[in-house]
């Protein structure tokens, strides 16, 4: 039997009940664009015109230290060796193993000014440094947790527990997909391993879960069941294919109002593309030297985040919304894995920041001689930072009271600075400029067209956003 | 703000069916035709009695006075019967969640007793399928899965034992306000029963990162979850959303809120609770055996292991402590004859999660790191020889036991004062507020109600109140709560359409006298699912043809009063276990330890877990491939891929109601993965058994398996001419140098097979298993 989506739209993507219930408060629906909600990925209109079509959404897994990085602390360097002054210290909860205490530097960090902006970057990201009139730093950003998962969870979900929509499941329920070939968010990782905590940091929640992203596996055939079996010719694969149009076709003529069934039919279509076109996207054959060059994809220690990153860039040319880089192990035998330098900060950040600073600043470079960085944003965020003192001597515990994110892409204030960290870097400096996740990702969207406020779902009954009740845009960094 | 007049607009044409993408400027201000209180669902069930109906010979049960008078109302005609065929495919899949085999429908459709659809009816009811079916969509609700979920996602190798109570549960017909307490408070209740211990596995498989430092804040994520989740799967209520704020639409304010997680919070959960002697299973005694021996032939290497670790392990163990935030800290060194309930409760979650990977970690840091404070130079060689001996240990993984435990998983408490719970401003845990004890919220229970809370020698006695509060007959919310449940599984939307929500912002019952109706007579048959089900099954309503009707889509667009049966999409699991059932290959073993089938390569292979261990080790005996999906291992970081895309439920939170969304990536899961391929193979080799050479015979069989029907013949046509196509595109690739083909599994006699019309046989069995006749249940 039908049911009211049947009734409301002619043909194309069904979706279930329960999902249309929950479609239509965010978005302006009237009867012109009721056409949209036939295809749940059909594009969509923004609430106003948008400055961007993609992010690149570029997570440092294991939180780096941007201490080290980008928010210099001449102060810190005056006082290492001594006691943290517990004035630093008022109003957070902090561990004590490996004694807490000592203020810390690493013995050979050295930081220099960039660009007309005169950012500083240490001697760790000398490449990012390039490029330091197109980034816009909010070296205010706080967020909650002492724990990876807790503050991933709630850097890509904005909550503490698993179970609501990541930003980009998000993205791709209020904008759909400009290519119906390709999913419209897409995972990537570097390495053997699934990121930590898997899916639930690209799941779609309670949105369908049409809008969840698509993990792309490192390799040639990056989603499952991409390919055909092993022994099917595609001849057989073609003949298969029409039957199976055939069948359906005169199954769903029996409900001639009946969407969903054609929907089921066209699928068949759709996922006979994909299977071309998702390994095209990402089929670096083509790519000249140069660029894979210019991504680090000559040194064995950027080579597989590189080659994550120029995958993202042809994701993004061919108009993936929302691309997730969780970053994996660097490509050399070593017991760094990610970020998370609780002892020997030195030689963890060293083989860290060589594994992604090339191919991130290629990335950039990239993207603007494409004319794409204008309209494409990149986010270099974590789930936190770490600390100024040290942990196990050589070390820094996590931070998140006060640490460093950049944006660099279309409608913000390039080559800008918003807020700071207090003299040694514990704690965002001025509380009122905070920047939490709920307003990074308020930002993200209103850079897509998309007031987070507007953006809402009907989940049993409650209208839910995706800044939960939280978040505000950060108006200062927008162009 | 234009959104808030759409929101209103869907609102009312769930309702009332009014077309939102017409007009929905205009709908809202429409008076709904539906009369209905917003406050309907807290009032009690009101006892009715079945409406005159003209077309008396149209009820087979009370349900279609209900449904028939509205339609009268309507002056629309109810649709006729479907074919029987139909019905037994529909009625096994939403029962057993399988199809049901060409013998059974032969059966069924020659049965010309007028008792023939009872019969049937009682033999779904009284198989342990249906256990199997419907404890799937309770599992659903209680948020079940086989790991801890966040980053290091630890098996919870105790599990099965409550989704196995679940599945038992409603084989025996459990009276469902006895399955409500033992789940919220059977280790108060029945301190004596394992049964209903493991029952409070319900409480304790909220998402858990037992590598949390805060722990005074983990205490609150745990209590919000368990609060949420009796709120949401017990009473429909969207109770979370007064956590942050009043609840804008439903009256619970955020104090009432906290009241009622005050209820739970001196829960805590052993995960490692020993099984008492004699109630072992035969899956347990298999463990203990394998584990034993397992044991036996390390005893060496792990007693120098400790002895090595005992050495350090005070500092070990003072190291690791000192990782936790400060007020967890403070609890924790604090002498234990100062401990407040919290402390206690820190503590017991502290050594909960302790291990000996602590002390090893501090060895490993004390020996390495020459640059930190714990370093001694002493601690090298103790080091070096502790990973000699995990190495050699290491070689032992094999004898391990794969799946199981010796223990069981129960909530209980930590004595009869609980740790105190306070308001939390915006929700938000650093923000702590008044201090409030357990009560209702007055919206369900009216404005005095006080429940009497008698504490245990151990417990509070809090959830026992709770539980014997939601599980009682006058309870407004209970009952009413499920049978809409029920219901909704059987007609795909509830009676009020979202089972989710039964407050104000939720749709109203398009038939509230019939959702009262069930709800009473429900708790007058001793809360009886089967006697419920059984008289959905048999009533006029569900058996109804599902065929399209003009007249229908007319004057009742959404279906609301159900003058035709909505068809639906199969879900996840159904998908996958038809096809495993329909190739022959199904073991229909009941019940044990979660299992591993199939999984892409990329994700079995690489140290995919925090601790070491792998995520997914796909199992050494294929039997598990071939196990129904519930009992597939739910891992929460990694949902079965094969089955993913097909709308699942999300172990996460309640999960009330599955979705339908259609994707390519249906599609390409269920026409290229090899699992499915195999079963196809299989389904061919089936056939060609059961139906001998002739074509013909083999494409009747292929339908009557897959679709309860043979094929009319134009289908036939088409199929037979695919199969000539086919097969000369085959023979083409016989030419070349390596010519492999798919051809049926199964076959006793393979001498007269000819590979060439087999393989093309198998193609045409995939292309059919594909399609939307497969696919859908009408």
């Amino acid at each position: 039997m039908t049911s009211r989506r049947d009734f409301l739209f002619n043909t194309g993507l069904g979706l279930g009940g329960a999902a249309l219930a929950g479609f239509v408060p965010g978005l302006t629906i009237n009867s012109a664009t009721a056409a949209e909600l036939i295809d749940p990925l059909a594009p969509k209109q923004p609430h106003f015109p948008a400055k961007i079509k993609s992010v690149i959404w570029l997570h440092q897994d294991g939180a780096p230290s941007t201490i080290d990085l980008f928010d210099y602390k001449p102060e810190l360097v005056k006082l290492a060796g001594k006691e943290v002054p517990s004035s630093f210290l008022q109003g957070i909860k902090t561990s004590t193993q490996g004694g807490v205490g000592k203020l810390f530097v690493s013995p050979d960090r050295t930081w220099k000014q960039y660009g007309e902006s005169g950012s500083w970057f240490s001697n760790l990201v000398p490449n990012i440094a390039q490029h330091a009139d197109k980034l816009t730093f909010i070296k205010s950003s706080i967020t909650v947790g002492a724990t990876h998962d807790i503050s991933i969870l709630k850097l890509n979900t904005g909550d503490l527990n698993p179970g609501r929509p990541s930003l980009g499941a998000w993205i791709s329920y209020a904008l759909g997909s400009a290519n119906p070939d390709l999913p419209p968010y897409v995972v990537l990782y570097n390495g053997k391993s699934e990121p930590r905590a898997g899916s639930v940091n690209w799941n779609s929640g309670f949105l369908p879960a049409v809008y969840q992203g698509t993990a792309f596996r490192p390799g040639n055939s990056p989603i499952f069941y991409l390919e055909r079996p092993e022994l099917r010719s595609d001849v057989q694969q073609s003949n298969s294919l029409a039957l199976l149009k055939h069948l359906n076709q005169k199954g769903s003529a029996k409900f001639p109002a009946d969407t969903e069934l054609k929907a089921r039919l066209r699928s068949y279509e759709l996922a006979d593309r994909m299977q071309t076109s998702a390994p095209e996207a990402v089929d670096l054959s083509k790519e000249t030297d140069a660029t894979k060059e210019l991504y680090g994809l000559n040194d064995p220690i950027s080579s597989g985040y590189g080659t994550t990153l120029l995958r993202a860039r042809r994701l993004v040319e061919r108009g993936v919304r929302f691309v997730q880089v969780v970053t994996g192990e660097p490509g050399v035998d070593t017991e760094v894995t990610s970020w998370d330098a609780h002892d020997d900060l030195q030689t963890n950040h060293s083989i860290k920041a060589r594994q992604v600073d090339k191919p991130i600043a290629g990335l950039l470079e990239d993207l603007k001689s494409r004319g794409l960085l204008d309209t494409t944003l990149v986010v270099w965020t974590s789930e936190f930072s770490r600390t100024p003192w040290g942990e196990s001597g050589s070390g820094r515990d996590h931070n998140p009271w006060g640490y460093t994110q950049w944006l660099a892409g279309g409608g913000l204030k390039a080559g800008f600075t918003y807020g700071e960290t207090d003299a040694l870097g514990v704690q965002v400096a001025d509380k009122e400029k905070a920047v939490d996740t709920y307003d990074l990702h308020a930002t993200v969207l209103q850079l897509l067209g998309l007031d987070h406020l507007k953006t809402t779902f009907l989940n049993n009954g409650r209208s839910e956003r995706p800044t939960v009740v939280y978040g505000k845009v950060i108006k200062d960094i927008l162009a | 703000m234009k959104y808030k007049i759409l929101y209103a607009a869907i609102a009312l044409s769930l309702s009332a069916g009014i077309s939102v993408a017409a007009e929905p400027d205009t709908a809202a201000a429409k008076p709904a035709a539906n009369t209905v209180p917003n406050n309907w669902a807290y009032k009690p069930v009101q006892q009715v009695s079945a409406p005159a109906v003209k077309q008396k010979a149209w009820v087979n049960t009370p349900i279609d006075a209900f449904v028939l008078a509205k339609l009268e109302e309507k002056g629309i005609k109810p649709s006729p019967a479907a074919d029987r065929a139909t019905y037994i495919r529909r009625a096994t899949l939403d029962a057993w969640g399988l199809l049901p085999t060409p013998e059974e429908v032969t059966a069924f459709e020659k049965d010309k007793s007028p008792q023939a659809y009872e019969t049937l009816v009682d033999r779904l009811l009284a198989s342990p399928h249906f256990g199997e079916r419907q404890a799937r969509r309770w599992l659903d609700l209680a948020r079940y899965a086989d790991s801890a979920g966040f980053q290091n996602d630890q098996t919870r190798a105790n599990n099965w034992r409550y989704r196995d109570y679940v599945i038992a549960s409603f084989n025996s017909d459990k009276p469902f306000d006895k399955f409500i307490k033992e789940q919220i408070a059977g280790d108060e209740l029945w301190p004596d029963s394992l049964e209903a211990k493991i029952a409070t596995g319900y409480l304790a498989g909220y998402p858990d990162n037992y590598n949390s430092r805060d722990l005074v804040q983990r205490k609150y994520q745990i209590e919000t979850d368990i609060t949420d989740l009796v709120g949401e799967s017990l009473l429909g209520a969207t109770i979370g959303c007064a956590r942050c704020h009043n609840h804008k639409i439903d009256k619970v304010s955020q104090k009432e809120y906290f009241q009622l997680q005050a209820y739970f919070a001196n829960v805590v959960v052993n995960e490692k609770a020993p099984l008492p002697k004699g109630a072992e299973l035969p899956v347990d005694v298999d463990y203990t055996t394998h584990q034993a021996a397992y044991q036996a032939a390390t005893k060496e290497i792990r007693a120098k292991q400790k002895a090595i670790l005992d050495q350090v392990r005070e500092k070990g163990r003072k190291y690791h402590n000192e990782r936790y935030l400060t007020d967890s800290r403070d609890a924790i060194f604090k002498p234990e004859k100062e401990w407040t309930p919290l402390d206690k409760w820190v503590n017991y979650r502290t050594n909960a999660v302790a291990s000996e990977r602590d002390i090893a970690a501090y060895l490993k840091q004390s020996a390495e790191n020459k640059k930190g404070l714990e370093y001694d130079a002493a601690n090298e060689p103790l080091w070096a020889q502790y990973e000699a001996l995990s190495k050699e240990l290491k070689k032992f993984d094999s004898l391990r036991p794969t799946k199981g435990s010796n223990t069981f998983t129960t909530v209980s408490e930590l004595g009869t004062v609980a740790p105190e719970t306070r308001v939390r401003f915006t929700g938000i845990h650093e923000k702590p507020l008044e201090a409030v004890e357990p009560a209702l919220p007055a919206l369900w229970a009216g404005a005095n109600t006080k429940l009497e809370i008698t504490p245990t020698k151990t417990s509070t006695g809090r959830r026992t109140a709770l539980a014997n509060w939601i599980a009682n007959g006058d309870n407004p919310l209970t009952a009413r709560v499920y049978v809409n449940r029920v219901w909704a599984q059987y007609f795909e939307k509830g009676i009020a359409s979202n089972p989710g929500d039964l407050g104000r912002a939720g749709p109203k019952p398009t038939h509230p006298e019939l959702l009262d109706y069930l709800a009473g007579n429900f708790v007058k048959q001793g809360w009886s699912t089967k006697k419920l089900e059984r008289e959905i099954l048999l009533s006029s309503v569900y058996r109804q043809a599902s065929a399209e009707r003009d007249d229908v889509l007319k004057a009742d667009p959404l279906n609301d009063f159900l003058a035709v049966y909505p068809r639906k999409r199969l879900e996840a699991e159904e998908i996958r276990d038809a096809l495993l059932y329909a190739s022959g290959k199904l073991d229909p073993t009941i019940g044990g330890p979660a299992v591993f089938p199939q999984m892409p390569s990329n994700l079995v292979a690489g140290d995919n877990n925090f601790t070491g261990n792998p995520l997914w080790e796909v199992s050494k005996d294929p039997n598990d491939f071939n196990r129904r999906s519930i009992y597939t291992f739910v891992r929460r970081s990694l949902p079965y891929p094969l089955t993913a895309s097909f709308d699942p439920a999300d172990p996460s939170h309640p999960h009330h109601k599955r979705d339908v969304t259609t994707t390519p990536l249906q599609a390409l899961a269920l026409f290229n993965s090899d699992i499915v391929v195999g079963w196809s193979q299989a389904l061919a080799g089936r056939i060609i058994s059961e139906a001998g050479a002739s074509e013909d015979a083999q494409l009747n069989r292929l339908y009557e398996i897959l679709f309860s029907r043979k094929p009319d013949s134009s289908e036939k046509s088409a199929l037979k001419a695919f199969l000539k196509d086919e097969a000369k595109t085959i023979q083409a690739r016989a030419w070349t140098n390596k010519f492999e083909v798919a051809v049926p599994t199964g076959l006793k006699e393979t001498a007269n097979l000819d590979p060439v019309k087999a393989a093309a046989f198998v193609d045409l069995v995939h292309t059919v298993a594909n399609s939307n006749d497969f696919a859908y249940r009408f």
